[in-house]
């Protein structure tokens, strides 16, 4: 980057360093928060069915709710590992 | 049984949130904006209030510092709830006078921890406070 003029200089320093880095440029904060609202509803309402249907004695269920709560787990690590910083 | 204030204004956090804490033994009273979970904290005089960070009317802030600033009110344990995951709100949060924090999607059992923690604190300084 030394080897180019001062203007392009300031542009390069400008620029994002990583693909990580340009995606977090592209996603608004509020649409980070938004995203963890809903998923927030899919974690907890399989959590919340899995505690009712054990109780109910509904085991058959379980492993179904488990998929949903594992998937959304799986987002959510996605999300955290791509966009902790923000 | 504990009584834990839920101060949230989304419909299905409330929902979820309070029905796990009922299945778990605790009271809830629920409020949907801040100004009415700091009326609410006056009146009821929770064991533990639940903040969410984003309400409408007064903010989650500025309630917490209100809770935080009435003699009646400071004494209760405030676990502020935010889906911003960024150390800067954890900060704020603690600033305002929130004695915990967590982010979302709630991870229901560590909730649970610092929620147990801070009422068992509680319970210690109400029994040092009415021993001195």
């Amino acid at each position: 980057m030394s080897d180019l003029p001062e203007s392009g200089q300031r542009i390069a320093s400008d620029l994002p360093e990583s693909i990580e880095e340009a995606v977090q440029h592209m996603l608004p904060r509020d649409l980070l928060h938004d995203l963890r609202t809903p998923l927030g509803h899919i974690l907890g309402y399989s959590e919340l069915l899995i505690e009712q249907m054990r109780a109910e004695g509904h085991e058959e269920f379980i492993p179904y709710l488990e998929k949903i709560r594992t998937a959304g787990h799986q987002l959510l690590e996605l999300m955290k590992d791509n966009f902790q910083s923000r | 049984m504990p009584r834990i204030l839920l101060v949230e204004d989304n419909e299905m956090n409330r929902d979820m949130l309070s029905r796990r804490l009922q299945r778990r033994g605790y009271d809830v009273i629920i409020a949907v904006d801040g100004q009415t979970g700091v009326s609410m904290a006056q009146s009821e005089a929770p064991d533990l209030v639940l903040m969410d960070m984003s309400l409408p009317v007064i903010d989650g802030w500025e309630a917490t510092r209100t809770l935080k600033a009435g003699a009646e009110t400071k004494h209760i344990p405030v676990i502020a709830l935010t889906a911003h995951a960024m150390s800067t709100d954890r900060d704020k949060a603690l600033e305002a006078g929130c004695d915990d924090y967590d982010t979302k999607p709630i991870e229901f059992s560590r909730l649970i921890e610092k929620m147990e923690a801070l009422l068992d604190g509680s319970d210690n300084a109400s029994q040092a406070e009415k021993g001195s």
